[in-house]
């Protein structure tokens, strides 16, 4: 019994659009996998088992999709797996992909994620088919007000974090928004949809799947490109609603961030990871996370924002990618995340690639704010110890 | 498979009796069951290392329903826990694998269901490819009865046998508390019932239920530390078949023969806890893991008796480990499985010290 | 399923519309039978954690921090007034069954005497004039009207069929300050 290291040898996204009419589910899923095997040099054959992740199947009408999905994802007599823990779903997909290959089970295995909201309609499965539903902004919105109260931060912070990421996004091909001309003064006069969130703080709605090939240290030694190691892994959960809870920066992250700097030996977030993709669906969560996740301390997240440090050639970019402001198919978002780090730290981001990103953290996180899942990626297994 | 896992034990179980409606919410029902399993473990709450759970949210109609399952489980301050939108048998197969990595010792699983809200009928088409078979309402009876009419045409089993095997499950579950459909029933007497769908009887047909089950799992030094009883699990896999019905041979289960040989289903065993809902898949899962008429078959009744849909796999799991435990019984298969007509399989052996 | 524009007969079909119907019929569980029948006796009712005396309301039947169960015993009436302690106002996504047009505020209140409710309606106030601190009473819906058809298993508000919101008292606000910062 004891734990090996994995490693990311195959990563492959779709485009991510509004609607992607021209690809049936199977079709969309097995688009992002077959690009993941393409990536790692491997069939279909080569892989041991599957484990697909989603949030919920009434956003498609989809009851259990792995089992209609099998054919298309190569499955027939593997393992498969479907794993749903809400917004979080595509962290905890690619966790348990990891825990496989880490506790040797198996030695490839294929992870993915993937939501095609165009579908089916996500707002009409939030609301459990009524009418009032709030949206996710509802439920979140009254959070992002407290933070701004209790930090002090300038309202411009929000505005801010939603030009940084869609210009990012520019920079990323398969990222759903490309708005180039995207200005502060643009999001600051568009619609406020939840106060106090503008429309232009919101993420979109996406068709789209990412997935990844992972392997064990004989598979990464022997793949074509350079893998991302695997350095640390955590899943976190609590309560969702109880009188007294803290909404603004729940426990549960805290405690998720933690696992993953002490299994790394980090003391020094800030200083020992390069660059972070986080869940940041309303701008205001990229400030929040910095904080929740104590790479920033209490009332410096937003400063972090303010001072450019999070920007793609800042000292800790934040979504080099676009993160999800710019795309979000939402299954498949947390995976993104996770894709999105291993991408950074092989360096094949392209023109979204941060310089010297040799440690990179991923995070996801769902349900209202309770469920955490996060990893930390690194160009070698002692990555975190040669920044020393 | 070369065997380069731990064994790691289940050292506590309970569940809920199946009810045909229950009156309680899913984590009503759910919370007392957590508490026997962790009681019976002897594991404080506190301690427990991993925590996932398998439910469905079509199943109750609504979105995020395993959310609320959370309330059941205490989870304040946080847990570290994952959730499989399926049967509670593979979140166990998830936190089996958690534990593999030696940095935690136990583990609590759980899988619920309640089935009464929606009808099967309705529900369960969305199950299916949803360009081809969903709007053709493809439920899961008549794609039983299209299995069952193949393996009659096959030879592999009579119309009389599936009789049997019913009867035989509604009198084991005389002595299961837990049960809900039970009975002394004469074969020849359930043969001149109607066909629900030819050439399905109701007997051959599980019933519609509410209920849960929960397990906790102890790595090997743990497992000895807490209990005397520790009930092995020895080998475990799970293998997907191909979904469309039509490109598959209903009359086998190839995942099912493979799982089982990867779990390392051979030998003697004394009993079977098999997800058989339906009589005829009873054979057909005997067949595959070469069972034979030495070996009891679902001594609980097994889901013809008790059938609550995202825990009916884990409860197998449960019986068995009741049945080592408790019960003076050696070695044991546990069987779950998803979709219809068997196509996803999970096969486990468990054994007594 | 996707919908597909039926305009032009010689376009390609890239897909169609399929609306599935799929009915639930769950019966209400005791606890919250009790908080229904309260409600149509205009009164708000919750349980008291005997542990760690958190009111829960609707009642859970348990308190999911302490893991202990609640019934009748742990039964206490609330307040039927209160302070908003934060607020959404929604504007309307609309999709299929939406019957909201206009924004719409949803306010957590902590009630008077203890207790606290989530995503409550305001009524007779301006959406731009929701606050933090604002004072706020029910308001029932008359003997005639009131029903509890919207009482869930899963109710996390009231429904407006019996509560049908909450209006300002003309009270003067409570400071910020004196409100706790961490309700819902």
């Amino acid at each position: 019994m004891s734990s090996q290291p994995a490693a990311v040898i195959g990563i492959g996204q779709t485009k991510h659009k509004k609607r992607r009419d021209d690809v049936s589910l199977p079709g969309l899923v097995r688009e992002a996998a077959q690009r993941a095997l393409d990536d790692a040099e491997l069939t279909w054959k080569d892989i041991d088992a599957v484990v697909l992740g989603k949030a919920p199947d009434p956003f498609e009408g989809v009851m259990m999709p792995e089992l209609s999905m099998a054919d298309a994802l190569g499955a027939n007599g593997k393992p498969m797996m479907r794993v749903h823990t809400a917004g979080s779903v595509g962290g905890s997909t690619a966790l348990v992909a990891t825990h496989l290959v880490q506790t040797g089970v198996h030695d490839r295995v294929l992870t993915v994620a993937y939501e095609k909201q165009a579908e089916g309609n996500a707002q009409w499965g939030l609301a459990g088919g009524r009418s009032g539903g709030m949206g996710a902004g509802g439920i979140f919105a009254p959070w992002m007000r407290s933070y701004i109260k209790q930090s002090g931060a300038p309202e411009d912070i929000g505005w801010k974090v939603a030009v940084k990421d869609r210009l990012n996004a520019c920079k990323n091909p398969y990222a759903h928004l490309q708005l180039k001309d995207i200005t502060i003064e643009a999001v600051k006069e568009s619609p406020v949809i939840w106060d106090p969130i503008h429309f232009h703080e919101s993420c979109p709605s996406s068709d789209g799947a990412v997935a990844m090939v992972l392997t064990n240290e004989k598979g990464a030694k022997k793949a074509p490109r350079k893998p991302a190691w695997v350095l640390a892994t955590a899943m976190r959960s609590e309560l969702g609603v109880f009188p007294g809870r803290n909404n603004v920066r729940p426990q549960a992250g805290v405690e998720c961030a933690h696992m993953i700097y002490d299994q790394a030996g980090i003391t020094n977030p800030r200083e020992q990871i390069d660059m972070a993709e986080l869940y940041v669906p309303f701008s205001w969560y990229e400030p929040m996370w910095l904080e929740g996740h104590d790479i920033a301390g209490p009332g410096e997240g937003w400063q972090m924002v303010a001072d450019g440090s999070t920007e793609i050639d800042g000292s800790f970019p934040v979504n080099a990618s676009g993160g999800v402001l710019s795309t979000n198919p939402i299954g498949a978002s947390g995976m993104i995340r996770f894709a999105e780090a291993a991408l950074q730290v092989r360096g094949e981001a392209g023109e979204h690639q941060v310089k010297d990103a040799h440690v990179a953290l991923a995070q996801a996180y769902g349900g209202s704010a309770q469920y955490f899942a996060m990893w930390l990626v690194g160009d070698e297994l002692d990555a975190v110890a040669k920044k020393k | 498979m070369a065997k380069k896992t731990e064994d790691i034990a289940i050292v506590g179980y309970a569940q809920s009796p199946s009810y045909r409606q229950a009156e309680l919410t899913e984590p009503q029902f759910l919370y007392p069951v957590i508490s026997e399993a962790l009681e019976r473990a002897g594991v404080p709450r506190r301690e427990i290392g991993f925590t996932c759970a398998g439910s469905c949210d079509y199943l109750s109609g609504q979105t995020f329903a395993f959310v609320m399952n959370l309330d059941a489980v205490g989870a304040w301050p946080p847990i570290s826990e994952s959730h499989v939108e399926m049967d509670g048998a593979w979140a166990l197969y998830e936190a089996w694998v958690r534990l593999q990595h030696g940095d935690i010792d136990t583990a609590l699983v759980f899988g619920s269901g309640k089935s009464s809200p929606g009808k099967p009928a309705e529900v369960f088409p969305l199950q299916m490819d949803p360009y081809t078979l969903t709007p053709l309402g493809a439920d899961p009876v008549s794609l039983a009865a299209l299995q069952a009419r193949a393996m009659l045409d096959a030879g592999k089993i009579t119309e009389d046998e599936m009789a049997e095997i019913a009867a035989r499950s509604r009198k084991s579950a005389v002595n299961n508390p837990y049960a809900q459909v039970k009975g002394d029933d004469d074969p020849a007497v359930l043969l001149k019932e109607p066909y629900v769908t030819a050439p399905l009887r109701k007997h051959d047909l599980p019933p519609i239920s509410d209920g849960a089950s929960a397990v906790v799992l102890a790595t090997t030094e743990k497992a000895k530390e807490l209990t005397d009883h520790p009930v092995w699990i020895r080998g475990i896999d799970h293998r997907i078949d191909i979904h469309q019905p039509g490109m598959r041979d209903l009359t086998e289960s190839p995942s099912t023969r493979l799982a089982g040989k990867n779990a390392g289903v051979k030998g003697k065993f004394d009993f079977a806890e098999l997800s058989a809902s339906f009589s005829h898949q009873e054979k057909l899962l005997c067949d595959e893991l070469g069972l034979g008429k030495d070996v009891e078959i679902n001594l609980s009744g097994g889901p013809l008796a008790a059938n609550p849909v995202m825990a009916v796999g884990l409860t197998r799991f449960v019986e068995a480990a009741r049945l080592i435990a408790e019960g003076g019984k050696k070695r044991g298969v546990a069987h779950a499985t998803s979709g219809q007509a068997l196509q996803q399989n999970l096969v486990a052996v468990l054994e007594a010290e | 399923m996707a919908e597909s524009q039926a305009a032009d007969l010689n376009a390609p079909v890239v897909g169609m519309d399929y609306h599935m119907h799929v009915q639930y019929h769950e019966v209400l569980c005791p606890v919250m039978r009790e908080f229904a029948d309260a409600l149509m006796d205009k009164r708000l009712i919750g349980h008291k954690c005997p542990q760690c005396g958190l009111i829960y309301s609707p009642p859970k039947g348990y308190c999911p921090i302490c893991v202990v169960p609640t019934d009748k015993s742990h039964e206490l009436e609330l307040q039927q007034r209160g302070t908003v302690t934060n607020y959404t106002i929604v504007t309307p996504v609309q999709y299929h069954g939406q019957e909201e047009t206009d924004r719409f505020a949803k306010a957590s209140l902590q009630l008077d005497g203890g207790g606290t409710l989530s995503l409550q309606d305001l009524l007779e106030i301006p959406v731009d004039d929701v606050r933090i601190g604002l004072r706020v009473e029910a308001v029932w819906a008359s003997d005639a009207e009131r029903n509890v058809d919207e009482v869930t298993n899963r109710s996390w508000g009231i429904g407006e069929s019996a509560i049908r919101g909450w209006q300002p008292t003309g009270e003067p606000d409570v400071p910020a300050d004196e409100l706790p910062t961490n309700v819902f």
